[in-house]
């Protein structure tokens, strides 16, 4: 075999033979080549019957393929109290991106821009908004697509990488600015909504996951937070498989849960009559109520200005938002319930019971000489008056009778009693922010103005001015207590939802005598009626009482003849800063937001009392010009239709034809 | 070149020769392209083009030219081409580490014209060619002193060390194994072997410390434990392990396996295709491929055991070498054994370079089969 010997090779070194090396090594390879693939087959079995005995590939495979997505359940109808429909569910097209499908997202949503004809501030706004941690959801950038618009991005799709285009369940308030406030509108849940579901126990991360959905939206402002468990409905969910990326490839039918869509709720409001209010109040700020005095069913709750709902559902622009904020009419507050007013001269039926039951005696009178002088100073009146009983001081709104007669009363009896008609008390009428008012007592005062009553305050108190304050709903309330012969109604804005029932008759007021009531009543029956009173004007409705069916009708010269429909109310104009700056001065150089309010309340009809309606102008001026006026145009819109004797609509009938038989 | 290095043996007629050859060897080579073409096809959800055609294209055109070369080319080729093959590959080495293009990261492609070349590829049959010759060469009671160990592993290392620096740990790992082994079945001492176990335990941790590269490390921390990175350089094996945990003994189903599938595994088509045979196949088809690697292993050891020329078991061993570290290493990687390096399973993942250089092996070891009477005499360059 050796062929040729190397002419250096010793002979020392010890003999070897290749060959027979090679196959004792090669056998040992060999050997180690079957131990490698014996250990790797073991650590394949190995690895199964781990698996076998605690599943744990197996759920992680699961884990991966399968992702639940959440249905988002169509949200509740609001209908006014005859079924037309003030905030439903409609579908919207919508364009969405998925990031993990998109290599380079400005030029994708500069394409889509270019289909859609947008311009460059858009494209720059929208990947602002692109939320770039959720790289495997859907996201929109453009929503309240046209069908053409919608058709024109579908028929792109193929070269559209990671774009999508489908339609999306979305809020629409049909009547936008005439229910902004008490509807309200909903939206995508903030970081606080979900930080806040985080660290509720009872809701905790499902329910923070649930909110991060995209197209997941809640209340956020008015009745829709307040009804949002009714209105939101059940999400439902589907589960997918999907792939690395996130991409949907299918979906397990039989997992699948279609969520039940949110209950409806018929609201106590008209929806003519709250047209009629907001268009009443044209450029005016102010707010209105309208109330039933038995069922206390709330026909009108206007604040105006009015806002847009819609422009808040998919994110308000910056330019739309600031043009409401920095409004000095604050369109997006909801006067109604949370602006806190003096009550001014509405105050003086109050005044005039609390009197009557400290034993002011029928005949009582004092002269009005323009002025009332008590403690150092004078309280003026804003005429002079003469010779002053209560049923003429109402009638005039005489401030020197009140002024007297708050101090026969003293500020215990006229808190006690401004409560018992509802001031200072707060109403859940299921929207948020409403507000309690402030009826000061010598109590209150002391513990919060760390100074004793004087008798001054109560001079003034006489003539709802000072620290007091009401909202149009609790001078709503207040009329309608005194319409009702002091029943203690209480209002409602939800006649019909889950849970909601009936309101049985409310308890008669203790301590309110009816012969005091029959006084002031007569009293504001005068304002509106008899000559001198301050809302003459807004007591000539021009209504006419049909003499069989005893419904309101308008006044035409068939009707002559007929009798009367009549109102009984009160006038005020409350200074909103120190008293007597604004005397003497002509309105058009007073600067807008130092004007006085303007407010005015009654009940009607007169021969039949069903109604009570308050309304507050800010700054407007004198009652009996700008509220009173107002007034007038809702309560006769009001008395000709006369809701509460028409049949309201059921829930249950609306939600069934609205849904058309779907789940 | 003379012929007189290897004589004798030499079959008749070109049919006669085509008639010997290793049919068996050929049987597995195609049956392992038949699973790369079937998986393939998966990986593409039920199309041909382009992956599983382009395969078994492939390897059809390659094994045609591996049993062309087999005919025509007989042992003394091999012999005479070894040391030119092996100085080509090293200066071509040399080439990339000067001129190579980066792709992925590393530095491992030699542009020349339209041609691609990937020259540790062909280094991995000229360190087995090489060596071959080398021990074939050298006198038997050379090889038991220490003088004459030290070339060997000279031709060892340079490519080694080369190769890692591109850095291309897997594709040096082969050849540092190949090389050894080779080292080993021509005669290396037992004290060596002790020694140079002992060096590669510290060369390791050396590695490690200082020449790896970072992602390098991040995938030996995570190996080992040190770090847990389920995203990062952890997520490949963890899918891997989740994907052959949950096949159970027969699999989800062929084209149904949802972690390949739904592209959870990533590299399915290259480095982690033999998670998707498991998934698809479960245990039991894991078992199959490995046990047919296996079958190859030891059908080209036997063509080592009968080649009567030591070049010839030393070559035909050294392919086997290589086929065994690249199998193991593969396997052993995607279940989790040993760190992730980027090594493909060979004639099933897809990829032309590393199928090219285990046929290119398999044409080496069907030529020495075919002329395995050829009886070497050594020391014939001195």
């Amino acid at each position: 075999m050796i062929a040729k010997k190397g002419k250096r090779v010793g002979s020392t070194l010890p003999k070897r033979d290749s060959n027979a090396i090679f196959s004792r090594r090669a056998a040992l390879m060999s050997f180690v080549g079957v131990g490698v693939m014996g250990s790797i087959l073991f650590r394949m079995a190995q690895l199964q019957a781990e698996n076998l005995f605690s599943g744990e590939y197996t759920d992680a495979a699961d884990e991966n393929r399968f992702d639940t997505r959440i249905i988002a359940p169509p949200r509740g109808v609001i209908y006014d109290r005859f079924g037309t429909v003030l905030a439903q569910t409609s579908k919207d097209y919508q364009v969405s991106v998925q990031l993990s499908e998109i290599d380079d997202l400005d030029a994708a949503v500069a394409r889509v821009g270019a289909i859609l004809g947008r311009d460059d501030t858009w494209k720059r706004r929208t990947i602002a908004r692109i939320d770039r941690t959720k790289r495997y959801e859907a996201q929109p950038i453009a929503v309240g697509l046209t069908w053409d618009e919608f058709n024109a991005i579908n028929v792109r799709l193929p070269e559209l990488q990671g774009v999508t285009a489908d339609s999306a369940d979305v809020r629409a308030y049909p009547y936008d600015i005439v229910y902004g406030h008490p509807i309200g509108y909903v939206q995508k849940a903030t970081q606080r909504d979900i930080d806040r579901a985080l660290e509720d126990p009872a809701q905790g991360q499902s329910r923070a996951m649930y909110l991060r959905n995209p197209y997941v939206r809640v209340g956020k402002a008015g009745l829709e937070v307040s009804m949002e468990d009714t209105l939101h409905g059940e999400a439902g969910w589907r589960k997918v498989i999907v792939n690395a990326r996130g991409v949907e490839q299918g979906e397990d039918e039989e997992e699948r849960r279609e969520p039940r869509r949110g209950s409806g709720v018929v609201l106590t409001l008209d929806h003519e009559l709250q047209r009629t209010a907001m268009q009443n109040f044209g450029e005016q700020s102010g707010g209105a109520v309208v109330m039933d005095i038995y069922s206390g069913d709330l026909l009108v709750m206007a604040s105006a200005p009015g806002f847009d709902p819609n422009l808040f559902v998919n994110g308000i622009g910056q330019a739309d938002f600031d043009a409401y904020n920095n409004n000095e009419k604050k369109p997006l507050f909801h006067k109604a319930v949370t602006g806190v007013y003096a009550p001014g001269s509405t105050f003086k039926m109050i005044v005039g019971i609390a009197a009557k039951q400290a034993g002011m005696e029928d005949n009582w009178s004092t002269s009005c000489g323009g002025g009332f002088f008590y403690g150092g100073r004078t309280f003026h009146c804003w005429s002079r008056h003469g010779r002053m009983n209560l049923h003429d001081a109402i009638k005039h709104s005489c401030d020197v009778f009140f002024y007297q007669a708050a101090l026969r009363a003293g500020p215990e009896r006229i808190a006690a009693v401004s409560r018992q008609f509802g001031l200072g008390q707060l109403y859940d009428v299921n929207v948020p922010n409403v507000r309690a008012g402030l009826i000061p007592d010598p109590v209150w005062w002391r513990e919060n103005r760390n100074e004793g009553w004087t008798g001054g305050l109560t001079v003034n108190y006489g003539i709802g001015q000072g620290a007091m304050g009401v909202t149009p709903l609790q001078l709503a309330v207040m009329a309608a207590r005194l319409g009702n012969n002091g029943y203690a109604v209480v209002p409602r804005l939800v006649r019909d939802a889950p849970g909601v029932t009936e309101p049985g008759d409310p308890p008669h007021m203790n301590g309110i005598e009816a012969e005091h009531l029959a006084r002031v009543r007569d009293g504001m029956f005068g304002v509106c009626n008899e000559p001198g009173g301050t809302a003459m004007r807004a007591g000539n409705l021009e209504l006419v009482r049909h003499p069989e069916t005893g419904a309101a009708v308008p006044l035409t010269p068939e009707t002559r003849g007929w009798a009367p429909v009549q109102i009984a109310g009160k006038t005020g104009t409350a200074q909103v800063r120190a008293l007597g700056n604004n005397r003497g001065r002509h309105y058009s150089t007073i600067e807008w937001r130092f004007r006085d309010n303007a407010l005015f309340c009654c009940f009607g009809p007169w021969h039949e009392p069903r109604y009570a309606c308050a309304v507050i102008v800010e700054h407007g001026g004198a009652g009996s010009s700008v509220a009173g006026p107002i007034a007038r145009e809702i309560m006769r819109a009001t008395l000709l239709r006369d809701p509460s004797r028409r049949a309201p609509a059921r829930l249950a009938e609306l939600d069934a034809a609205f849904n058309g038989g779907r789940a | 070149m003379t012929a007189t290095a290897l004589s004798g043996g030499a079959s008749n007629t070109l049919f006669e020769r085509f008639r010997k050859l290793n049919w068996t060897i050929i049987t597995v080579l195609c049956a392992l392209a038949c699973v790369g073409v079937m998986m393939h096809f998966s990986v593409s959800s039920g199309a041909w083009t382009d992956m599983p055609l382009t395969h078994g294209i492939r390897f059809v055109l390659a094994m045609t030219v591996v049993i062309i070369a087999a005919l025509l080319l007989d042992a003394r080729f091999w012999l005479a081409i070894a040391y030119p093959l092996y100085a080509i590959a090293l200066i071509l080495l040399i080439g990339v580490e000067l001129v190579g293009a980066t792709r992925m990261g590393a530095q491992r492609w030699l542009d020349i014209g339209p041609l691609s070349l990937q020259p540790s590829e062909l280094m991995k049959i000229g360190i087995v060619l090489a060596l071959a010759r080398y021990y074939h060469q050298l006198d038997a009671r050379k090889t038991g002193t220490v003088l004459w160990t030290l070339p060997p592993f000279v031709m060892i290392a340079a490519p080694v060390a080369l190769v890692m620096h591109q850095p291309d740990l897997g594709t040096s790992l082969l050849i540092l194994a190949a090389g050894v082994i080779v080292m080993f079945l021509g005669g290396l001492l037992w004290r060596i072997v002790a020694a140079g176990a002992i060096v590669a335990v510290g060369g390791a941790i050396l590695a490690y410390t200082t020449i790896l590269h970072d992602y390098q490390r991040d995938r030996v921390n995570v190996f080992l434990g040190i770090t847990d990175d389920p995203l990062g350089a952890g997520y490949h094996v963890l899918q891997s392990k989740i994907a052959i945990g949950s096949a159970g003994l027969f699999g989800r189903g062929y084209m149904e396996g949802t972690q390949s599938q739904l592209d959870f595994l990533p590299e399915k088509h290259t480095d982690f295709i033999f998670t998707m045979i498991v998934e698809e196949f479960g245990l039991f088809g894991g078992a199959l491929v490995l046990g047919l690697f296996g079958l190859l292993m030891a059908l080209t050891m036997q063509v080592a055991m009968r080649a009567r020329s030591l070049f010839g078991k030393l070559a035909a061993a050294g392919v086997a070498a290589t086929l065994a570290c690249y199998v193991f290493i593969n396997t052993a990687m995607v279940i989790g054994l040993v760190p992730v390096v980027g090594i493909p399973l060979p004639i099933i993942s897809f990829g032309g370079t590393a199928m090219l250089t285990l046929m290119a092996g398999y044409a080496i070891v069907l030529s020495i089969d075919l002329h395995r009477d050829q009886h070497g005499a050594r020391g014939w360059l001195w």
